[in-house]
């Protein structure tokens, strides 16, 4: 039983690897320098000597270079890491039984993803539901403000939402095109069809895109609300921040999942996919799938609802 | 203080070395002892029973009076009754238990309405129907000592309420939350800005009664105390005029006026009354 | 003894002093051994700063807090603040940094592969990111003491409960060490999440030919469960705290009443994390104590399956009793009725428990070596912390109680004698396994006792000092309340000649280095990992063994 022994089963035992350590310490980087960019952690420091200089040139509000090396050092460990992963699965490590351990790893992972837009939907159902119960218990304790008239309706008043029925509308359909192109691609692989799922592929990537090309640019910037405190009317505050933040977090899920199917695209150019074995572009596939369906619960309850209870 | 020498010797406060609830002073402070009385044995004799039977096979079925263990694995008969019998118990309990929570949460009309306004780190109460305004600060140490009054607990301004009277008290808060409380009269509400908090309590004794804030609110959490004082109706009418206040609005107009202003049955978060 | 050296000569195992073998490190054994020794490290810091705590509450007035370096010695509300940002601190490192990596990353990782008959988890590189984004989240948690947090005061003291709009007001908490405290918690939650995923996969995916699930030794189901409730319930929490960081720095008002938000929305998403996250931090020690009560009656677990579906349903109703932590909110009858019965329904499968732990030991031939001496009082206070949960279930005395130090005794009784105590069990258990050695029986058995009558002291008496109405949280206490805040502070320092005598089993473990053998415990130790040496080799089970129909558990 010792390790000499030859070994006798199909797991994957991996080679140490710098990357976790490594990824940790840029991990940290990137929190202090988050937070050194939003608030600052040292006040300015008068000091001209040198420890000044580093405080006020690194530790202040605003400045960037910590969470700039730490982002870059995150993404480079993840990229060293998948390469490894990847090199890996070339070498024949990814035997039946580990595939099945990704399978179950990728499940759980969409899980966890579910779980965290279910606090988003949370908020933003309890303010869409509760609004009238929020009315009357909410006391006007700020002068000159009628905050159960605000309350009255959801989604407040001053709220012009989006015509979920135009550009919403038409990013529903190019994702659930997109849903239809990337199992397109897949089938098309398992027929050993190449040309039809490298198109397919392509096609998924383009309509990624496109979708993150009208929210991001044609759809965000002609809100009719906001997502900061620089708005009057309190209450639509909080209908932009929970829709900026839902839909938002989306979106940025959407980005990665147009990443994650690109890289898929290269290796299948690369030939690296095999009729039998293409772990990485079905899970590219399900978590595609994934942020489709949160769409649809987006775009019913954010998009359409509100539209349709919206005041004049 | 003109009025510290004539408060009552009763005073509602911690007794050093006490191992049980401070001496009730309302009704439901009482149904909460009465409870605590009923659960109380209830939680002692499961947990001595725990004991028993640990002591129980500590000695019979250790290595030298069992050397040679029993190999059972099951006996439906007992994984039934350790199932049943502990949903009997939590059953009781519930039934004893929920007539408590409707008390507290269904105020009766009140003869006195105090609106209680918290700010870091101090309490401020409005007497709305009689126009009287109070603002409550920790009484600071030395002057404690010198009053002969509890530091911590005493404050330069008490309220006053009158004995044998519902009292409700409109519970909000001006910044962080805080929680208004009087361990004596079983009253804990969290003051939370933007709603208001509905608690209630009839004063059965008069007295001194002390209380503190218990929601962490940041730097004096520890610093911003209550105190009430249950007096007889005619010395907290004295009280009322002393503070500028005026009692036209007799106190029957504001019982009557007061249950149309205690929480709809239908709201789920105690409704704010609509303030008149 | 045979086959152990036979290993030790042909393992190969990497030396001890070989930086690359931890920084590096794909093995579960390893990284579990790192997981303990950091959880061993901050439970002596987050210890120290119970201790200063209790210290300051030994008699009415401020006396200490002045003393610390880094608190401004003329100025009160600096020795206050500091108050409040050790409670919290001390909080969230005994549940974040202590507990949590002691049960599921030490214990689990080491125990739940060699259990199941695996060679290693499913993912073991990932795992060791699951180790190592924890110094980060922990470093980062320590600087946000030191870094202005209300006004010029260093740190954070909302409670580790992090309530807005507390923990959002620029005016009470304007600094940057609440978004450091933030990022140190989404950081431990990412880690506590790959971490899930990892051992669900592990135990899914990777179990030995014949161990099917009601064949799993109830360790490994316990952590099933935990993990399960990691998975789903700390997303919750990181959107929470997303929130939070938003409404700081980015203008939202999810919890600013003053822009029509909610403090209390805040409250409902951190419980519906938070009370799954105390299970979290009891499951595995329950598993633990099945192992250990079983092998120390030298018979098997009584009602398996029971106690595993008890397991099951514990995680499962914790999910749906989140708002008993807030009764005084203003919930209104309905929900508050909901929540009281819910609640109290927990404790039928944990009595489920209780009561098949001590059907195990009947008819046993039970020794008491030192991991038994804590599962027995483990058995006992847990009880104790039990029964007072479920008088604090009952939302009418929850009034008298919430917030008082009731509930600290209550929550105390189930995680500084609960966990802990199941930590320290398991740790005697196993650490001739993991270590090779032997410990000191006596010194293990002086431990016990020390910790008992300490940890009794510090906390019976605070059930009292609830009772009389004594709120938490509190720096400074009225004179009514001094005796018995005396008498828990004296047990405190019992409980910390406690800690000093666990050092001197660790020192005396490495410098005796009494052999362990393979399986020191005798025929009551069942399960796989008694078969292999102590410690294992390097990579276990080249061969995967078989487990027939007739193996108990
Ligand atoms: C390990 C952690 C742990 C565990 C296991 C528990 C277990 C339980 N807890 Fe506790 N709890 C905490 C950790 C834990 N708790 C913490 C940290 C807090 C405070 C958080 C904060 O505010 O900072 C808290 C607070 C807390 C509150 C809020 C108090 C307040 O703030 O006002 C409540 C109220 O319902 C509660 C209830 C319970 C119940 C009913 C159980 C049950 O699971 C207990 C079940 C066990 C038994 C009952 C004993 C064994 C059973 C038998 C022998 C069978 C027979 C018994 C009967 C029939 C009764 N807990
Ligand atoms: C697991 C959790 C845990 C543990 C073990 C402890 C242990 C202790 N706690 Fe604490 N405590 C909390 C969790 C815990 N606490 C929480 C969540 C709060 C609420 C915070 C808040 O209000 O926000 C709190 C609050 C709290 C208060 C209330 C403060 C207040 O409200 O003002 C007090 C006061 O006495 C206190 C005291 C102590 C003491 C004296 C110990 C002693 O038992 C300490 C002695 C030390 C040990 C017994 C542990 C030693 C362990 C090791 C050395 C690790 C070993 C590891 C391996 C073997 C792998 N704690
Ligand atoms: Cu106000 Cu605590
Ligand atoms: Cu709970």
């Amino acid at each position: 039983m010792a390790a000499h022994a030859e070994v006798k089963h199909d797991y994957h035992l991996v080679d140490p690897s710098p990357w976790p350590f490594v990824a940790s310490c840029f991990v940290f980087l990137m929190a202090v320098g988050g937070v050194v960019a939003m608030r600052g952690v040292l006040p300015a420091s008068e000091d001209p000597g040198f420890w000044g200089h580093i405080v006020n040139t690194v530790l202040v509000k605003g400045k960037l270079p910590l969470f700039i090396i730490g982002a870059a050092g995150v993404v480079m460990s993840a990229a060293g890491w998948w390469l490894d992963v990847i090199k890996e699965s070339r070498k024949g490590d990814h035997t039946p039984v580990v595939d099945i351990g990704l399978r179950y790893g990728m499940i759980l992972f969409i899980a966890s993803e579910v779980m965290f837009f279910a606090a988003w939907f949370w908020v933003f159902f309890e303010l869409s539901i509760f609004h009238d119960v929020r009315a009357n218990w909410v006391v006007p304790l700020w002068e000159g403000t009628d905050t159960a008239a605000r309350w009255a309706n959801w989604p407040p008043p001053n709220v012009e939402t989006f015509d979920p029925f135009h550009l919403p509308l038409m990013n529903t359909l190019i994702l659930l095109l997109s849903g239809t192109t990337v199992t397109w691609a897949h089938h098309a692989l398992q027929q050993g069809d190449r040309r039809s799922a490298m198109w397919g592929l392509l096609i998924t990537v383009l309509l990624g895109c496109a979708f993150t090309y009208v929210q991001f640019v044609l759809e965000y910037p002609h809100a009719g609300f906001k997502f900061g405190n620089n708005d009057e009317i309190s209450t639509a505050n909080l209908y932009g921040a929970s829709f900026f933040m839902a839909t938002g977090f989306h979106g940025v899920h959407v980005i990665i999942g147009t990443i994650f199917l690109a890289v898929c695209l290269i290796r299948l150019m690369a030939g690296q996919f095999t009729p039998k074995k293409h772990f990485g572009l079905e899970a590219a596939a399900w978590y595609w799938h994934f942020v489709d369906v949160v769409w649809l619960f987006l775009f019913t309850f954010v998009y359409v609802l509100p539209y349709l209870t919206m005041q004049e | 203080m003109v009025m510290s020498a004539a408060a009552p010797a009763f005073a509602g406060q911690p007794t050093d070395g006490a191992i049980n609830f401070q001496a009730p002073a309302t009704g439901s402070m009482r149904q909460i002892v009465d409870f605590h009385n009923f659960i109380l044995p209830i939680i002692v004799v499961i947990t001595l029973l725990v004991l028993a039977l640990l002591a129980w096979v500590m000695i019979r079925y250790n290595r030298w009076t069992n050397p040679t263990p029993r190999k059972f694995t099951h006996n439906t008969l007992v994984e039934v009754i350790w199932t049943v019998v502990p949903v009997l118990i939590l059953v009781v309990i519930a039934i004893r238990s929920f007539p408590i929570l409707h008390a507290q949460e269904r105020a009766p009309p009140a003869a006195v309405t105090i609106k209680v306004t918290a700010s870091s780190w101090a309490w401020a109460y409005e007497y709305q129907d009689l126009g009287v305004t109070v603002n409550s600060n920790l009484l600071p140490e030395d002057q404690a000592v010198a009053q002969q009054r509890p530091y911590l607990l005493a404050v330069d301004n008490p309220i006053y309420v009158p004995v044998g009277e519902n009292v409700q008290v409109l519970i909000s808060s001006n910044d962080v939350i805080h929680s208004w409380t009087v361990p004596a009269f079983g009253v804990k509400q969290d003051a939370i800005q933007g709603r208001t908090n509905v608690g209630w309590f009839n004063v059965e004794r008069a007295g001194t009664y002390y209380g503190q804030c218990s929601e962490l609110c940041g730097i004096n959490h520890a610093y911003m105390p209550i105190e009430v004082r249950a007096v007889p109706r005619a010395e907290f009418e004295r009280w009322i005029v002393e503070q500028g206040g005026s009692l036209e609005p007799p106190a029957e107009a504001a019982a009557e006026t007061a249950p149309a202003a205690a929480p709809a049955e239908a709201a789920p978060a105690d409704a704010a009354p609509a303030q008149p | 003894m045979a086959a152990d050296t036979v290993d030790a000569a042909h393992d190969h195992r990497p030396s001890i002093w070989d930086w690359k073998r931890w920084l590096y490190s794909t093995n579960h054994k390893d990284i579990g051994t790192m997981y303990i020794v950091f959880a061993i490290i901050a439970g002596v810091i987050g210890g120290a700063m119970s201790g200063v705590i209790r210290w300051e509450l030994a008699e009415p007035g401020i006396q200490i807090l002045h003393g610390l370096p880094w608190v401004d010695q003329t100025d009160p509300d600096a020795a206050k603040h500091a108050y409040n940002v050790l409670v919290t601190m001390h909080g969230l490192i005994m549940i974040f940094f202590m507990v949590m990596p002691a049960m599921i990353g030490g214990f689990g990782n080491w125990f739940v592969p060699l259990m199941i008959g695996a060679p290693d988890m499913a993912f073991p590189r990932m795992n060791n990111i699951s180790f190592w984004l924890l110094p980060a989240s922990f470093g980062l948690a320590l600087i946000s003491m030191f870094v202005p947090g209300n006004g010029t005061y260093p740190g954070f003291g909302g409670g580790w409960t992090l309530y807005p709009p507390l923990s959002t007001s620029d005016l009470h908490h304007g600094g940057a060490s609440m978004d450091l405290l933030i990022l140190s918690l989404h950081i431990a939650g990412a880690s506590s999440i790959l971490g899930a995923i990892n051992f669900i996969t592990t135990i899914f995916n990777m179990r030995a030919p014949g161990m099917t699930l009601h064949r799993m030794p109830l360790f490994v189901w316990s952590i099933l469960v935990t993990v399960f409730l990691l998975l789903l319930a700390l997303p919750v929490l990181a959107g929470a705290l997303t929130m939070l960081l938003t409404d700081r720095n980015f203008g939202t008002q999810f919890f600013n009443p003053a822009g029509g938000g909610d403090p209390v929305m805040y409250q409902h998403l951190f419980w519906f994390f938070g009370h799954p996250e105390v299970y979290i931090l009891i499951l595995p020690g329950f598993g633990m104590i099945s192992q250990i009560v079983s092998t120390f009656s030298r018979k098997p677990v009584f009602g398996y399956l029971g106690m595993a579906y008890a397991m099951v349903s514990i995680g499962f109703i914790g999910f749906i009793v989140w708002a008993h932590h807030m009764y005084t909110v203003g919930m209104g009858f309905d929900l508050e009725a909901y929540f009281i019965a819910a609640t109290m329904i927990i404790a039928v499968p944990t009595g489920i428990k209780i009561f098949s732990w001590i059907a195990t030991m009947w008819g046993g031939s039970m020794t008491f070596a030192v991991p038994m001496q804590w599962a027995l009082g483990f058995i006992f206070l847990f009880t104790i912390g039990g029964v007072t949960g479920v008088v604090l279930a009952n939302s009418g005395i929850d009034t008298a109680m919430h917030d008082t130090y009731y509930v600290v005794a209550h929550f105390h009784y189930v995680l500084s004698m609960g966990a802990v105590f199941t930590i320290f069990a398991g740790f005697y258990y196993w650490i001739p396994k993991m270590s090779g050695y032997r410990y000191n029986s006596f010194l293990g058995t002086l431990h016990f006792w020390v910790t008992f009558i300490g940890v009794n002291l510090i906390f019976f008496p605070q059930h009292f000092l609830g009772l009389q109405g004594m709120p938490r949280r509190h720096v400074d206490y009225a004179e009514g309340l001094a005796y018995w805040n005396h008498i828990s502070t004296l047990g405190y320092w019992i409980a910390a000649v406690g800690v000093g005598i666990f050092m001197l089993v660790l020192i005396d473990l490495f410098a005796v280095k009494r052999r362990a053998g393979a399986n020191p415990w005798g025929e009551g130790a069942t399960t796989l990992e008694w078969t292999l040496s102590s410690p294992p080799p390097f990579h276990q089970f080249a061969e995967l063994p078989v487990i027939k129909p007739d193996a108990h558990h």
